[in-house]
């Protein structure tokens, strides 16, 4: 039974995605073969649909979107021995060189040669069959779904900001922005024992989301506020300063405020991507010993986000708001893109016997 | 295919000393290797594992013996490695590049280079967390069943090549590898500029160890060893002071000489020497809060003190090998915060390794490191 339906979802150009018919690939030894199952929809995607590039990643030919998914194996390549077909895997979707000194000294994902899905001029993995390296390929325990498989992605990236931030008991966490990386910062920050998390948004869905997930105060941010009036309303929710705050909405104002906010000694994580050039009192967190620190996606992550759903100490389910299926690519990117229904994380099922 | 000096990998003598059986190391003829694009590891673990590599081909210049290789000869083992087919010796070594794979872009022909020899899977969770040296499938020279670097030519991955500033020679190339075992050792320790630090044993690790701690700016080093000619030695080559170790004095009264000679508690003890005594005396002498790091290998069995250093919080720490640290070693030795030279007590060509473990084994002429020389051009400067 040679399967021949590899619909694939590829980007164009500027708003121009089509779905096309591609070969299906043939894994290398070291690879598996997989049956894509779900693929989250991240910001960067939209952006690469809406501006055709972000910073210097262009997409100058047609490229395949998607990198936040999970699939079943089908096909090992002759070297693969620790998974095999009919095991459900949560894909890492970068692959490194193995070879720099980044790779050897454990960063990977720092490596100036990484093989990103979807970052240009990678292709990516929403389409019914792709192939991948099998050591980035996690295996998923049996009470994980596919969904969650897929959320993964994303959750790996609140691990390493928490892992980057120092979180443990006793933490006084502060989360800016409650979109979909906010809210898996912030779950994750509670499940490494963060005593209180507080978390801010523009919006009022989304802060309803945030208290539904644990959130243990939440602040709206109003158009007049100022960043006194912020740093203020946190201090006064908490009834401390923040040790940590993890900084994920990218917007100058929230920089600023976490810089102001945090408590002296502790440390500012900037995971949003704003604007290259900011404006930002840097004077008043450097004597007070505050440490800035960024983050880029993540290395060795992928086992913990694993671990912290398979023992229920954290829920991403309720972060799925919308499902479609690889047919219906386009209306989904367009349900990102307008935000109708307030989507939180929209996932596209690539496989044709999913039924919602 | 291109040539350098002696010859290139055109010529076909890949003379290479092959260890046989207990006490039984002979010279045999092995073809040349061709570098290659993917590498098929020999482990117990995973019989046939394929890691995609670019290797180049080297012309071997220095090969240091280090005990490991001795205690194969003699013994035919250490621990779980046994030595059931012929192997190849010698994994301290240097050599020049004379033919580079295809894909090959960091290394060209007539590049000079200390070699690394122990390459990870690439692929478990030791080797992408950056601590491939215990990478369960780990490839090593020299452990069985893994082929060793003293012969005429040899492939190696090009990462795990590491190019020589032009001042260092190929016996400083060859000394990287103990020499990263002293600066893996120093990281463990947690070891800083302005520290005290203590190295029980002046053999050749002892002896890198305390150039090492040098280097990163102790304010004094002691050498400890039971034999004085070694701890003269160690004087020589920079301890700020030595200690001779006797087995007959009590314990107690050990620590407190050692104290007294350093002016201090030392920040950190590193063990080179593997003996129970001196593992004891480390936990007992070293300042609380502090660090004792286990170098040297011993009984695998130990009767230690071991309730004063918990409740001292004095940490204890293991060494194996060395990762990330090549490029740390050669820059020590390039800046001229060490000086490893002195170390080379010996000189042999490849013909006369046998001749070469002889003087190892029976340590005739008290040698410190013995370099072997397989390039049939090299010639002995006096």
């Amino acid at each position: 039974m040679a399967p021949k339906d590899n619909l694939t979802a590829v980007l164009y150009g500027i708003n121009d995605m089509r779905l096309e018919q591609r070969p299906i690939p043939v894994p290398k030894p070291n690879q598996v073969l997989l049956k894509m199952e779900v693929v989250g929809i991240c910001g960067s995607d939209v952006h690469y649909l809406v501006s055709g590039r972000i910073g210097p990643f262009v997409v100058k030919k047609p490229m395949v979107i998607g990198h936040e998914a999970s699939g079943t194996i089908v096909e090992v390549g002759k070297d693969v021995k620790d998974l095999k077909p009919g095991d459900r895997v949560a894909i890492e979707p970068g692959i490194t060189c193995r070879t720099c000194y980044d790779c050897k000294s454990g960063n990977y994902h720092l490596c100036r040669d990484m093989v990103f899905c979807a970052t240009p001029p990678v292709d990516g993995n929403l389409a019914r069959y792709y192939v991948h390296d099998a050591d980035f390929c996690h295996k998923l325990p049996d009470n994980m779904d596919l969904e969650e498989g897929a959320l993964m992605e994303p959750l790996a990236v609140g691990v390493h900001a928490c892992k980057r931030a120092g979180v443990r008991v006793g933490s006084i966490v502060l989360v800016l922005g409650a979109g979909p990386i906010g809210l898996v910062s912030m779950l994750t920050a509670k499940a490494m024992g963060a005593s209180k998390v507080i978390i801010t948004d523009l919006v009022d869905h989304r802060l309803n989301k945030a208290r539904e997930l644990g959130a243990d105060f939440t602040v709206r941010i109003e158009k007049n506020m100022t960043e006194n009036d912020i740093i203020k309303k946190v201090k006064s929710l908490l009834g401390e300063d923040p040790t940590v705050t993890l900084e994920c909405t990218g917007a100058e104002q929230s920089v600023r405020v976490a810089l102001q906010v945090t408590k002296s000694g502790g440390v500012v994580i900037l995971v949003g991507l704003g604007k290259f050039e900011m404006t930002v009192p840097l004077a008043g967190a450097l004597v007070r010993e505050v440490n800035i620190r960024g983050v880029f996606r993540y290395n060795n992550d992928y086992p913990i986000a694993i671990e912290l759903v398979k023992t229920g100490k954290v829920n991403v389910k309720p972060l799925i708001t919308h499902h479609f299926t690889i047919e219906e690519t386009k209306k989904a990117f367009e349900t990102a893109k307008t935000g109708q229904g307030n989507p939180i994380k929209i996932l596209i099922h690539a496989n044709p016997e999913w039924k919602p | 295919m291109f040539s350098c000096n002696s010859g290139g990998a055109d010529a076909k003598d890949n003379l290479s000393a092959v260890l046989c059986g207990i006490n039984d190391l002979r010279l045999e003829q092995r073809p040349v290797p061709k570098p290659r694009d993917h590498r098929k590891y020999l482990s117990p673990n995973k019989p046939s594992q394929c890691t995609p590599t670019l290797e180049v081909l080297l012309q071997m210049e220095s090969v240091g013996i280090c005990g490991s290789d001795v205690h194969f000869l003699v013994h035919g083992k250490i621990g779980p490695f046994v030595v059931t087919d012929p192997m190849i010796i010698g994994h301290e070594a240097s050599g020049t590049v004379v033919e580079i794979g295809k894909k090959v872009k960091t290394l060209k022909p007539g590049d000079r280079v200390a070699i690394e020899p122990g390459v990870g899977c690439r692929m478990c969770s030791y080797c992408k967390e950056g601590r491939y040296h215990l990478c369960p499938d780990m490839a090593f020279c020299a452990t069985p069943p893994i082929d060793g670097n003293l012969s005429r030519f040899f492939a190696h991955d090009e990462d795990f090549c590491f190019k020589l500033p032009d001042h260092l020679t190929y016996d400083e190339g060859a000394l990287m590898e103990p020499l990263a075992v002293a600066v893996h050792s120093l990281k463990q320790a947690n070891f800083r500029l302005g520290q005290v630090l203590l190295v029980m044993g002046a053999g050749p690790i002892g002896l890198v160890t305390m150039l090492a701690g040098k280097a990163i700016g102790a304010s004094a080093v002691l050498v400890t060893d039971t034999e004085d000619f070694r701890l003269k030695k160690a004087k020589d080559f920079g301890a700020d002071c030595v200690y001779q170790m006797c087995e007959d004095k009590p314990e107690d009264e050990i620590v407190q000489e050692i104290k007294e000679e350093l002016g201090c508690e030392p920040h950190a003890t590193i063990d080179c020497a593997g003996a129970v005594q001196a593992i004891r005396i480390s936990l007992k002498v070293t300042r609380t809060g502090g660090v004792v790091v286990l170098t040297g290998m011993g009984q695998l069995e130990m009767n230690i003190p071991l309730t004063s250093a918990i409740f001292r919080e004095v940490d204890i720490k293991g060494v194996f090998r060395y990762n990330n640290d090549y490029p740390m070693a050669i820059d020590m030795v390039a800046s001229g915060r060490a000086n490893v030279k002195p170390l080379v007590t010996h000189h042999f060509k490849i013909e006369d390794t046998v001749k070469a473990f002889e003087t190892a084994k029976t340590r005739e002429g008290n040698p410190i490191k013995i370099m072997i020389h397989p390039n049939p051009n090299w010639q002995h400067c006096l």
